[in-house]
């Protein structure tokens, strides 16, 4: 209960911090987390929760971007649209993304980077050119709308792997997770709790591209398809902390601000940084940023209980 | 038909390199369950350092090997020491997954350092005989390539002996089908591992030269990783002899793609194959039901 509390408060606040200031530059930092949050949490839920080490993420993320942009620019309301991009992400995964579950461990990470590698390719030759938006709207441009779309759509993500951690439905994807010959035991169906787990993952990922297209105004369309929307996530998620709700936001944070500190320098200084960081943290902290505050938490209290 | 062939001929040039590149793959994997999808990264990291020696120090990319190869042997060993042995003891499963992460965070640590030390523009090494062809009935082929394919089936023919007839390669195969059992054999498995580990690095080193070749830039790393791991699975996941059929394969049906769809789709061709392979016949063309 306090952690819902707190997490209404800081939703406020983020609500209200537009009547605070007006630059848009802490918009658009706010936003970027936001998206990486979703991103990574779209990713957290099925590599995270339920074990599945998915290296095509970017295809859900792009598929998402693409739809929300056509179907915006014809007219829809951007949160309907918002919905129809998740909804696209979704009937792709059926399309593609369920026959993958037929490969086990090693081959199902290796086989859903082969499809996304597919989706970037074809993007690239579908649709070579820039996605504009008209004129009318660019004089009218403003962060705002944008603003509370990111952090609304980041606050339902994180609400809903919230609710998963606390109802049997999340037990059944650890249980996956841990151990798949045993979950099918006791009685799990592993193959259905995969696929729930990969459409709430895609329906996420594609609400993640929704918001990227509707925050960038103008970008190639192969652009979202990138492997970097792949390759982020699973840095992100693995650092802040798998399978935790707090883990990918709090590695999103650090991500987007690693981002920003080396903007101008050649090459992305952030993943290289996090690349280490992630080999580290693979080695010593499987839990990552936030096993490690639990462990300290512990140690303290070991000695708060020795010294009295 | 002179067009096809034309093709057909550069596919087959290629596909001797998948094959060189998936070499060192394979080994490790096959020894060890060690997936190491970093190891496009390494061939492009000793294509920059054949760069610069051949521009700096003037040494020809062919005589190179005998200095890049050793270098990533210890390249390979110390990474071994650091990074992989501690995951020795895990079970096959966890072995492949931690592997494939460790590998992957450096797979993006090796490109996006690359990227910071040679900008990402488009290298490559231009020889005496870069761009010398050898006319065979109109079908012109590049002496670099002709030299690659002759490279490739040198260097896995004597890989395949060095497996089969010493001493050492026999106990590799022999770690290969059972720890357990190999060390009540009395062979030191650990010591095996890390030779057979760092021959797997060595074995970047070579492609890295013939990447070197033609024109690069730091996003070959993952291109050579997707196509280490293409040829992985149609050769069967740790096959050393299967590895050269595999590789000619995909650069023949890369050559047909071309073909048929044009450039562009080149890649695409090799996926949509690795897929399918992926999902109706994962033990790869010459493997066994599992």
């Amino acid at each position: 209960m306090k952690r819902i509390i707190l997490f209404v408060l800081l939703f406020a606040c983020l609500a209200s911090v537009p009547f605070f200031t007006t630059r848009e530059y802490i918009y658009s930092l706010i936003i970027l987390v936001c998206l990486y949050t979703i991103l990574s949490h779209s990713w957290n839920l099925l590599g995270g929760f339920t074990g599945q080490i998915s290296l095509g993420h970017s295809t859900f993320f792009g598929m998402g971007a693409l739809v929300f942009r056509y179907v915006w620019l014809k007219g829809l309301p951007p949160y309907l649209a918002l919905g129809v991009g998740a909804l696209s992400s979704l009937v792709l995964a059926c399309l593609i993304g369920f026959p993958s579950f037929k490969l086990k461990g090693h081959y199902f990470s290796i086989g859903t980077l082969a499809l996304s590698m597919i989706a970037l390719i074809t993007i690239q030759n579908i649709f070579p050119g820039v996605s504009f938006v008209p004129q009318e709207y660019l004089k009218t441009y403003s962060l705002l709308p944008i603003y509370y779309m990111a952090i609304i759509a980041a606050a339902v993500t994180i609400g809903v792997i919230y609710a998963l951690t606390r109802s049997k439905l999340g037990l059944a994807l650890i249980s996956v997770r841990e151990d798949e010959d045993a979950a099918e035991a006791i009685g799990v169906n592993t193959f259905r709790h995969k696929v729930i787990s990969m459409s709430l993952s895609t329906l996420i990922a594609g609400m993640g591209g929704g918001v990227f297209s509707y925050y960038v105004a103008s970008y190639y369309y192969y652009v979202p398809f990138n492997l970097d929307y792949s390759f982020d996530p699973v840095l992100i998620t693995f650092i802040g902390g798998p399978g935790t709700v707090i883990g990918p936001v709090i590695g999103s944070i650090c991500f987007v601000l690693l981002k920003e500190l080396f903007a101008i320098s050649l090459g992305q200084m952030n993943v290289l940084i996090f690349g280490i960081v992630f080999i580290l943290t693979i080695l010593f902290l499987p839990e990552g940023l936030v096993g490690l505050m639990k462990k300290l938490r512990k140690t303290k209290k070991v000695q708060a209980v020795e010294s009295a | 038909m002179l067009h096809f062939a034309q093709i057909f001929s550069y596919g087959l040039i290629s596909g001797a390199l998948y094959g060189l590149v998936a070499l060192g793959l394979s080994l490790v994997f096959g020894v060890m369950n060690y997936l190491i999808v970093a190891h496009g990264a390494l061939i492009m990291m000793a294509a920059y350092i054949t760069f610069w020696a051949f521009v700096y120090l003037k040494i020809d990319p062919f005589l190179f090997i005998v200095i890049v190869t050793p270098a990533f042997f210890v390249i390979g060993w110390i990474l071994f020491k650091i990074l992989f042995q501690s995951l020795m003891s895990f079970s096959e499963g966890e072995k492949i997954k931690n592997s494939l992460l460790i590998s992957f965070g450096l797979l993006l640590v090796f490109s996006n350092m690359a990227t910071l030390f040679w900008t990402a523009d488009e290298r490559a090494i231009s020889t005496a005989y870069t761009g010398k062809v050898f006319d065979l009935f109109g079908v012109r082929l590049p002496y670099i390539g002709l030299g690659g394919v002759a490279l490739a089936i040198i260097v896995i023919i004597a890989l395949h002996l060095f497996l089969t007839r010493t001493y050492f390669g026999k106990a590799i195969r022999a770690v290969s089908l059972d720890h357990e059992a190999a060390t009540l054999m009395g062979i030191n498995v650990n010591r095996v591992c890390l030779v057979a580990f760092s021959l797997g690095f060595a074995l970047a080193g070579i492609p890295g030269i013939l990447t070197a070749l033609h024109a690069f830039n730091p996003t070959v790393s993952f291109e050579l990783t997707n196509k280490a791991l293409i040829v992985l699975i149609l050769a069967g996941f740790g096959s050393i002899k299967g590895v050269l059929i595999g590789g000619f394969l995909l650069g023949a049906i890369e050559a047909v793609g071309v073909y048929v769809m044009g450039t562009p789709y080149r890649e695409v061709f090799g996926l949509i194959l690795f897929v399918l392979f992926l999902m109706f016949r994962p033990q790869g063309l010459a493997g066994k039901k599992a």
